[in-house]
């Protein structure tokens, strides 16, 4: 696999500056060598100094490359549970290495350099590590192995089998100076004597023959290391019983080895088609990675439940009449899915014979299997068909509208058609993978997130349903100075002027130009510098790819992502044929997607145009990808305060339903004058700012403070209900007596939290004055009246891509009984709300080609459209009410979605108590406001 | 109205099951029943793609287009039906109801024994010929909304209890316990046992009265559908001097002079348990949208409140045992503002849920939304002693 890959990523123009592979023709492998170390290297990437990056052996053969690269802490989390004592020792170690890597910065680099310098240093490490040319025939190294094998030389095979080693389990336990670090770090255990007098070979080393394996060690858990088996390179260095020992002592710190072996009981099978297998095992265990363990169970729980995706052709050669010959692609096989794919015969003449009665295209039907109702969506461009089967139980229809959408969206922007995506032989693994992941998000979308905490992962589960089909990315809002940071690093990075790259320093054209980047952190945008539509695309790559929950829920050690793009914005042919606008040239697109830690940044290059044309499928450039690995190395100061900006208290502010409930022991009507819910306005009041508490509140929060004796007595059972369903921290710390003291210190932090930016002071003369304007706004609720009665929000600006909602912190704060079922209805609600819109939108269109002469025609009055606003009151009350002789509290809150279509496309939802009547244009104003990329 | 083509086409087709001969094709268009007709191909293919399935143990039940739905729907394996329908608002939900209310109006003129036990085609066609007229007013406009909301249609007498003794009166002169006094197609007035009889034939019966040509006296024989299907019944349709105050009420379904909040231009209020409703398009009939587009637009309102946001109504077991469940959430209140962005344009329409009633209300613009609920709930209180 190896070897064509790293011709895949030759192929770009030779003498590139930076091309590791032509720098490396003329040079010898000092790594002394100055030329190699600083001349022809930037000095921002030391990393890169001798060695090619690690991620270069995965790029496949079309120059496409998914690599990833867990950091140490994730790593072992994905492992099977060690023993405790040991796990709680790592930790400790491991903090201590973070702590390392950050303060040092520079001398941060990944563990496989350091590994690699290490060994050369000791002149362990053969010459020909450099790979200075694949075709040379002299070396023994696993690379040529691996082409034998392709060749069809299949009498020996080797795998590799990554395992995690912790040499600092050593030092706790180095009481015994003679141990051998084979069986303690990775648990093989080899037996001199025997394996010599069986394979009799002698002399410069013997072979590594695993005799045994220990148990809990990094080979049996890894669960691919067979007794039998021949470890035969270490890193890519090979290895015999000889120089194991040394080799092993090099490791520096805990990490992911390689190991490979050689397979005494090679499987016969695997013959067949080693180029697709390969790929399979790759994206196996990229499905593997988001899901956790407990893959196998959810795979065959998704087997039984009846689904379907189908690629037909509606041209059918009538002289070949092979059997099945109108598919050209369908996933899964599973029994299930068999009667989906038998009756296909249905969908393609539906597809056909409507079209010609109605004039329009099918869009859906529904059928009844097995007692079970299935949704099929269509989704028909020129004579091929793509077809989506789900149950209406777990994917409501427009739901599934919205997804089929999205699949051909994002295979068009993968491979450029739906024709090139389906059509070609060696993508149907890829598709597989891609499918696989598909399906699984759309029926498991729970244990998509099963690695986050139970509350986060209930609140992705119940938004997926509405947010992962909204036109739009999560958006972060962020402090000023925050952002003008980020946005001064992407320009830096997009305006690729550093030195390898300008076209006087080599007198040359630069590969690439970069087209835009956009950054997310922990899976919001935080950044974008790219047209809405690129945005989109990205965006929708890397949640089919489940990318952004990755970058949110475990720090990426690295992430590099490449592959040729076919992005919809610039492959467009314009429809404007004036020629003095701006025409897109015939260029091709390539996307880069780097991810460090919590950060991922995607960028869009662009080939041809005004930088060279690309030729033949080029892999990843290390010039670029170091690049923006520097942009990200350069963010990580940012990132302290965006976490601060995360845990800070939510803004708007929300409420959560249960403190409603606690409440409604009184009526309805006097929940305005709650004493519980005034306390709760109090005490958020004093958490962010007395300037406005004494503008707008003044009255509430003094009240809350000196309860005047009337309504005392109500206040201190109030608060205590209150403290009793869980207030979030930050509310009830607040509450101490000397409150001026407390509120004085928080306004401190508070300004600095200020969140939502106000575009119209950023000037430093109005500074003082924007700040305590800035205060006042943070604490405006969205909602009226004096109670804050705000549960949940989604906020879509279409023109921008971009929407926001609370995010993850925010909603765990509101932890309690009812609120996640009423975030789950929220969303369920919500599409059928948006379902409603996106039909209003469409006649808008359609009004809008007519040319809009039809408007004033009475027709349209009798359907509902244009829909603007639309609301649904719901009731609600705690699930498991044991008391009998009351009845239940009742919780009532209202789900308003409302539409704007002028000045600019825009969706609001929101979700709030029924206790204040609120007017849905006003929160818009309140959310939208300042909402800019 | 618009140009052609814009407008709506309701295509409905009835063919025998086992052998997949057409009985009859009715069409309708913009509301009017209409002589064009699908090719005898498409037809065919309609009908071929269901059976295809079912032999293969799959069941075809709906499709849908960009602007058109379709609804295929078995009766007793013996009758398929199947409904294209590209008017506005359409739904699945309507659809489905569509057939349900189209195989009743079957039963009720030819019998369940003559339909599920086909001997003759060529003489149950022409017997279906008889259901034609009833069957019409189902695809076209209809100032009752009975057929969609599986309600019987119904007026407020201003003398009820008078009208009532009257009614009991003749009942047992007639020496029948099912009598009832329609007006326009809507009950003013029945005995007990009339109110008895289940779905559709409720619906059914006054929607056939309403059907026939204006006369004063009418002696029809029909089939029950759900309680006595194959059961001969004769009827009266009796016009009582003293009853004739009742016939201009017939599409104001309200007492005259019920007092109403101006901004209400509409409403529509089913009593779910006794499955009743009372339906006008009346108030303040002067203004803007005209009372046939204030009646479609009750008929997409009701169909999305009901698909999307309210449990489904009694009546539909196979919906609603688990439905209940798991509903921890229930809908009570939704509304809905349409028109475009100035102010004072457009309409507001707002349904609301309380015990068994079910209140749905036209508004005009210029009713605030945050009041909507506010005036469903006093409108509501106030219509619950008439129904």
């Amino acid at each position: 696999m190896a070897s064509p890959a790293l011709c895949g990523s030759r192929q770009s123009p030779e003498g590139l500056p930076g091309d590791p592979s032509s720098q490396e023709e003329d040079e010898d492998c000092d790594p002394e060598d100055p030329v190699s170390d600083s001349g022809s290297y930037s000095s921002t990437s030391t990393d890169y100094d001798d060695l090619e990056p690690e991620w270069l052996d995965s790029v496949q053969k079309n120059g496409e490359l998914f690599y990833l690269e867990l950091s140490e802490d994730e790593e072992e989390s994905l492992l099977p549970e060690t023993p405790t004592v040991n796990h709680v020792r790592f930790s400790e170690n491991e903090i201590i290495i973070e702590e390392d890597d950050y303060k040092e910065g520079k001398k941060y680099e990944p563990k496989l350099k350091r590994f690699t310098k290490i060994l050369k240093s000791k002149k362990l490490l053969p010459k020909r590590y450099n790979k200075k040319n694949s075709n040379a025939s002299g070396p023994v190294s696993i690379l040529k192995h691996q082409s034998n094998q392709k060749t069809g030389i299949v009498q020996q095979r080797y795998k590799d089998v990554n395992v995690y080693v912790n040499p600092k389990k050593l030092t706790v336990t180095k009481a015994k100076e003679q141990l051998k670090l084979l069986e303690v770090l990775i648990g093989i255990i080899h037996q001199t004597k025997w394996s010599w007098r069986r394979s009799g070979k002698q002399g410069s080393g013997e072979k590594l023959v695993v005799h045994g394996l220990l148990p809990g060690g990094s080979a049996m858990k890894s669960g691919q290391i067979l007794i039998g088996d021949v470890l035969v390179a270490v890193n890519d260095v090979d290895v015999t019983s000889e120089n194991i020992e040394r080799v092993l002592s090099c490791i520096p710190g805990p990490m992911q080895v390689k190991l490979t072996f050689e397979n005494a009981y090679a499987v016969k099978k695997q013959t067949t088609q080693p180029r697709q297998k390969k790929a399979q095992s790759n994206t196996s265990d990229l499905i593997k990675l988001p899901w956790g363990e407990e893959d196998k169970d959810t795979q065959q729980n998704i087997l039984n439940t009846p689904h379907i995706v189908m690629y037909l052709t509606l041209q059918l050669d009538s002289e070949t009449s092979k059997e099945e010959q109108e598919i050209l692609y369908h996933y899964p096989v599973s029994d299930a899915s068999q009667k989906l794919k038998s009756v296909r015969g249905i969908f393609l003449t539906l597809c056909d014979m409507l079209e010609n009665v109605t004039g329009t295209q099918v869009t859906s039907s529904s059928l009844l299997l097995n007692g079970k109702q299935i949704h099929v969506a269509y989704w028909k461009e020129s004579d091929k068909l793509l077809l989506i089967g789900l149950p209406a139980e777990e994917v409501p229809l427009p739901q599934l509208r919205n997804m089929i959408e999205d699949v051909a969206q994002t295979l068009k922007f993968m491979y450029g058609s739906l024709d090139s995506a389906f059509c070609q032989v060696e993508n149907v693994p890829r598709l597989d993978h891609f499918f696989s992941l598909f399906f699984q998000r759309a029926l498991q979308p729970a244990k998509l997130h099963s690695s986050a905490s139970p509350s986060t992962q209930h609140y992705d589960a119940s938004s997926a349903v509405l947010l992962d089909s909204l036109p739009g990315v999560r958006w972060l809002t962020l402090p000023q100075d925050i952002k003008v940071e980020l946005d001064t690093a992407l320009s830096d990075l997009e305006a690729a002027d550093f030195a390898e790259l300008s076209e006087d320093y080599y007198d040359m054209r630069r590969l690439y130009t970069i087209l835009g980047s956009s950054l997310f952190y922990k899976g919001y945008l935080i950044c974008s510098h790219l047209p809405k539509d690129d945005l989109i695309d990205i965006a929708v790559y890397c949640r089919h790819y489940c990318l952004l929950p990755l970058a949110a829920k475990q720090r990426i050690g690295q992430l590099v992502i490449w592959r040729e793009v076919f992005p919809r914005h610039h492959l467009q042919p314009s429809a404007d044929s004036n020629t003095e606008v701006f025409q897109e040239p015939e260029g091709r697109y390539f996307l880069l997607i780097v991810g460090l830690r919590h950060y991922m940044l995607c960028v869009l290059l662009e080939a041809g145009g005004c930088a060279s044309k690309a030729v033949g499928n080029p892999g990843p450039d290390c010039i670029y990808v170091d690049q923006v690995k520097t942009t990200l190395h350069q963010l990580e100061g940012v990132d302290s305060r965006i976490n601060e900006r995360l845990a800070s208290s939510a803004t708007p502010c929300l409420s959560c339903a249960d403190w409603f409930l606690a409440g409604s022991h009184e009526k309805l009507d006097n929940l305005t004058t709650s004493p519980i819910l005034s306390r709760l306005q109090g005490t958020t009041k004093v958490a962010t700012s007395p300037t406005c508490r004494r503008a707008l509140f003044g009255d509430y929060s003094l009240k809350t403070r000196k309860p005047s004796p009337s309504r005392s007595g109500g206040s201190d059972s109030g608060c205590e209900g209150g403290e009793g369903v869980g207030l979030s921290p930050h509310t009830t710390a607040s509450q101490g007596s000397d409150g001026s003291e407390e509120s004085g210190a928080l306004l401190k932090v508070t300004k600095k939290k200020s969140a939502l930016p106000n575009p119209f002071h950023s000037g430093n003369l109005k500074k003082d004055l924007s700040e305590k304007e800035l205060d006042i706004y943070n604490t405006m609720k969205l909602t009226s009246g004096p109670e804050n009665t705000l549960f949940h929000y989604v906020a879509l600006e279409t023109v921008q891509g971009i929407f926001i909602t609370p995010t993850h912190e925010e909603v765990a704060q509101l932890s309690g009984s009812i609120h996640p079922q009423l975030i789950k209805n929220f969303h369920q609600c919500c599409l059928s709300i948006r379902a409603v819109f996106q039909q209003t939108l469409v006649e808008e269109k359609k009004k809008a080609l007519n040319g809009g002469e039809h408007s004033g025609s009475t027709n349209s009055v009798s359907s509902l459209n244009p829909v603007k606003e639309h609301g649904v009151l719901f009731e609600c009350s705690p699930e498991n009410w044991t008391d009998q002789r009351k009845t239940p509290p009742v919780m009532a809150y209202w789900v308003v979605g409302r539409l704007f279509l002028h000045p600019r496309l825009q969706e609001l939802y929101v979700c709030f108590h029924d206790s204040v009547t609120e007017i849905a244009i006003e929160m818009a104003f309140k959310l939208f406001f300042g909402l800019t990329l | 109205m618009g140009e052609e083509g814009t407008e709506g086409t309701v295509h409905l087709l009835c063919l025998a099951a086992s052998s997949g001969v057409p009985l009859f094709c009715r069409s309708s268009r913009g509301g009017a029943p209409a002589r064009q007709q699908l090719p005898f191909s498409v037809i065919g293919s309609l009908n071929g793609v269901h059976m295809f399935g079912q032999n293969l143990e799959v069941q075809l039940n709906s499709a849908k287009t960009e602007d058109t739905t379709v609804v295929w729907k078995s009766f007793h394996d013996s009758i398929t039906l199947i409904v294209l329908s590209s008017e506005e608002g359409t739904s699945e939900l309507r659809l489905e109801r569509l057939l349900q209310m189209v195989f009743g109006a079957m039963v009720l003129l030819v019998g369940l024994e003559e339909l599920t036990n086909i001997r003759n085609v060529e003489r149950l066609k022409k017997e279906l010929r008889a259901s034609y007229r009833l069957i019409d007013s189902f695809l076209g406009d209809s100032e009752l909304i009975g057929d969609l909301t599986q309600c019987v249609d119904c007026v407020v007498p201003p003398e009820g209890s008078l009208l009532q003794e009257a009614l009991s009166g003749f009942a047992e002169a007639a020496g029948t316990a099912f009598v009832s006094l329609v007006v326009s197609g809507r009950v003013v007035a029945a005995t007990e046992s009339w109110w008895r009889l289940g779905m559709p034939e409720a619906v059914l019966l006054p929607w056939l009265v309403g059907s026939l040509p204006p006369q004063a006296a009418r002696d029809y024989p029909v089939y029950l559908p759900h309680g006595s299907p194959t059961l001969l019944e004769r009827w009266w349709q009796p016009l009582l001097d003293p009853l004739r105050a009742c016939l201009p009420l017939g599409s104001r379904a309200l007492p005259a002079g019920f007092p109403l909040h101006t901004d209400i231009l509409g409403l529509l209020l089913l009593h779910l348990e006794l499955k009743r409703c009372l339906f006008t398009v009346e108030p303040s009939g002067d203004q803007e949208p005209s009372s046939e587009q204030r009646r479609r637009l009750f008929r997409s309102f009701y169909t999305l409140v009901t698909a999307t946001h309210f449990p489904p109504e009694a009546g539909q077991p196979e919906e609603k045992a688990e439905e209940v469940v798991h509903r921890a959430q229930v809908p009570r209140a939704c509304y809905l503002v349409s028109g475009a962005e100035e102010p004072g344009t457009g309409w507001r329409l707002v349904a609301l849920q309380l015990g068994p009633r079910r209140l749905l209300l036209l508004l005009s613009a210029q009713s605030p939304t945050h009041g909507l609920r506010g005036l469903a709930t006093h409108t509501l209180h106030a219509l619950t002693p008439l129904l």
